[in-house]
């Protein structure tokens, strides 16, 4: 298992290099001079020139990506141009609040996405099933942001129940917080400010989930060894929660990481419908005002979090299936 | 239980497959006993309903599948009773035994069961002894630790060298030779009074298949438990079992003790299985493969279901249908469902015109002169 999971982490380098220069040779291309941005429409041609030299950019292609590929290794994203500030300083900034946004919103989808799709494969063809079956179906062909937006019109402009922006994090400082004067206030506020956003976000990966698990668990329950286990007088209960779980949540797992990677994307979208100041709505930003250094530098980030998430899948496949790791001992 | 009852005692189990195309009777009133210490087998090609009849017995019949009639008595249990209702209607009877108790007293307890497959029956994500010491544990009522060193004992039995070491490994470390003595282990380990075993040695090669052969025998002597044992594969048979049920469509159409099915063949289709059977003597291209397709179950011939495939057919065969019958009472009874054997079925066989099947195909020229009049 230890030489499975350094394998698999020496072998993301070169994708998470690949990742590196194909974005920087696609920032390169896109059109428009950021140089006009930070200088506005028509600059002194000396202007032009110093902040071209500032930056490196009267520097050949070929130069400025192994310097920028010298920082990276070094942990350097560059400067955002629109901010004055180090990219890396910016995504820290930012990242709490999406990585609080991606936990909440998987925590929400996996525990209901997997008793639900367990008991439909349990109670195939029955009611449950059905039912269970059509709200996967609307979850998975639904658009999240339109779920978004629904919610803030019932919930915050009818009912006046659920705050429709921000997000507060639980461990802010209760001083920082309006209305807030304890620890419990906050994560009383912090909660109401997460639920609209995480059902916005969630709701996709719910009901992909409780499809695969559902399928997952009948296809196990048809195995020949789940059929030994019952001919041997194993009872349903442990058949279902023993037996047949575990092998089931394989295709689980592959889809969840593949969810993961999906959910960076609505995340764009949910953090622009609740106005809240993440990594995407960072990434907006910085296209709109041709901020490449930022756009690099999130982009980068983000293809990280894909690698990341790759390795996840692939260690947890190892963990539950003992045939994955087989031939790596000696 | 009375002295005189077998082990167990199926009679008329009728089985149905309830699918979108019809109703397929898989297993048609099907009747045999097992004695206790006795090799029983069910023979038969693939879709004959062998396998469907074993999980009958343990009602382990799958969707769309039914047990739709007939009794399967076991020990003085009643784990399979239908009775007429008032309104006519079959229903199960009071005394068959409940789902739980099928569960609790019956499966791996009293009857285990060793699949076809070794490489699917065993769950890829939990050790080889896990699996064996949890069927210990439910079947036997022992806690852990006696459990597991009841497993390693039954590993070491079934000859796989270092069941301490291997206890720990999971299925696919092992060949399917190997897996198939852990199933044995796991089936002769809950100490059960009958092991039904279907098809267990099929998709083993001829080598390995001997070997495991070998070792059920050893073993059963031992242990004196009674086998079922569900094979397509005459040879088997011939090497293991002691009486034997040859299934067609469903039904049983021929019952004897081995030595009187082999040499004094009552029924057509057990002719022809037998010539099936590879012989060291005949070459690969020799064999006589059984001529025709099995027909579905859904709509199986009229008269006798084995006419259209049948060399010695003739016209009755296509109207009068023989349930089996004992045709030699001398020693065990001998049981066939051939209308060719006139003294018993009398229907007139020998005065009806024949159905010209062999001109069909090659058939074995003595059996057919042999059915031209010897018998009569
Ligand atoms: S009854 Fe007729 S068709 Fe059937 S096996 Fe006998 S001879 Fe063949």
């Amino acid at each position: 298992m230890l030489s499975y999971t350094v394998r698999r982490v020496l072998q993301a380098i070169p994708v998470m290099l690949g990742i590196v220069t194909i974005t920087f040779l696609l920032t390169d291309a896109i059109p428009g001079d950021p140089v006009s941005i930070m200088l506005g429409p028509s600059p002194s041609a000396e202007q032009a020139a110093a902040i071209r030299a500032k930056y490196g950019l009267d520097q050949p292609l070929y130069v400025r990506y192994v310097n920028y590929l010298a920082d990276v290794v070094q942990g350097d994203l560059g400067r955002s141009l629109y901010f004055g500030e180090p990219v890396t300083q910016k995504i820290m900034e930012r990242l709490p609040v999406t990585l609080l946004l991606l936990v909440s919103s998987f925590t929400f989808a996996l525990a209901t996405a997997i008793p639900l799709g367990v008991i439909s494969a349990k109670r195939r063809n029955q009611p449950t099933d059905h039912v269970s079956r059509v709200v996967a179906l609307m979850g998975v062909s639904t658009p999240s942001f339109w779920i978004g937006l629904l919610l803030i019109i019932a919930f915050s402009f009818h009912l006046n129940l659920l705050p429709a922006t921000d997000l507060i994090m639980p461990w802010a400082d209760p001083a920082s917080v309006e209305g807030a004067s304890t620890r419990w206030d906050v994560l009383v506020t912090a909660g109401e400010h997460l639920i609209m956003p995480t059902i916005t976000l969630g709701t996709l990966q719910m009901a992909a989930v409780t499809r695969i698990e559902r399928s997952a668990m009948l296809e196990v329950l048809n195995e020949e060894y789940v059929k030994l286990a019952r001919a041997y007088g194993v009872g349903e209960s442990t058949i279902l929660r023993k037996h047949a779980f575990r092998n089931a949540q394989l295709p689980v797992i592959t889809v969840v990481g593949l969810q993961l990677t999906q959910a960076l994307g609505g995340a764009v979208l949910t953090e622009t419908v609740f106005s809240i100041n993440g990594m995407g709505r960072l990434i907006i930003r910085a296209i709109n005002n041709q901020d490449y250094e930022l756009v690099m530098g999130t982009t980068i980030f983000f293809g990280l979090t894909f690698v990341i998430g790759v390795i996840l899948t692939d260690l947890s496949y190892a963990y539950i299936d003992p045939r994955v790791t087989y031939g790596e001992r000696e | 239980m009375s002295a005189d009852e077998p082990l167990l005692e199926v009679r008329d189990l009728k089985t149905q497959f309830f699918t979108a195309e019809g109703t397929v009777r898989a297993v048609d009133g099907v009747s045999f006993t097992v004695e206790e210490g006795e090799i029983v087998g069910i023979v038969g090609e693939s879709g004959a309903g062998k396998s469907v009849a074993a999980s009958s017995i343990l009602r382990l019949v799958e969707d769309p599948g039914e047990i739709v009639g007939g009794e399967v008595r076991f020990k003085g249990e009643t784990l399979v009773g239908f009775e007429e209702g008032p309104d006519g209607e079959l229903r199960e009877r009071d005394e068959m035994l409940s789902n739980g108790e099928m569960r609790g007293r019956i499966r791996g307890r009293e009857i285990a069961i060793i699949f076809q497959d070794p490489m699917e029956s065993l769950n890829p994500v939990f050790t080889v002894g896990g699996q064996l010491q949890e069927f210990i544990e439910i079947n036997r009522d022992l806690g852990g630790e006696e459990a597991e060193q009841e497993a390693i004992d039954m590993l070491r039995e079934v000859g796989i060298p270092e069941p301490e070491a291997r206890y720990d490994d999971y299925p696919h470390q092992f060949s399917g030779g190997m897996r198939q003595r852990v199933l044995i282990a796991m089936a002769l380990a809950c100490e059960p009074s009958l092991i039904i075993a279907d098809e267990p040695t099929t998709a083993l090669d001829v080598t390995v298949e001997g070997q495991i052969l070998d070792l059920v025998e050893d073993l059963q002597a031992k242990y004196e438990t009674s086998f079922i044992w569900v094979t397509h594969d005459m040879g088997v048979v011939a090497e293991i079992c002691d009486r034997v049920n040859v299934m067609y469509l469903g039904e049983v159409i021929e019952q004897a003790e081995v030595k009187d099915l082999f040499y004094d063949t009552k029924h057509p289709y057990t002719g022809a299985l037998l010539d099936s059977i590879p012989r060291p003597d005949e070459t690969v291209e020799e064999l006589n493969p059984i001529e025709g397709v099995m027909p579905e179950a859904i709509n199986p011939p009229s008269g006798c279901r084995f006419h259209p495939r049948c060399p010695h057919a003739r016209e009755v065969c296509i109207e009068v249908h023989p349930e089996n019958r004992v045709v030699d009472g001398d020693g065990t009874p001998h049981r066939g469902a051939c209308l060719r054997h006139e003294e018993t079925f009398m229907a007139g066989y020998w005065g009806s015109d024949p159905l010209g099947n062999e001109t069909q195909g090659e058939t074995d020229p003595e059996l057919t002169t042999d059915g031209g009049g010897s018998d009569e």
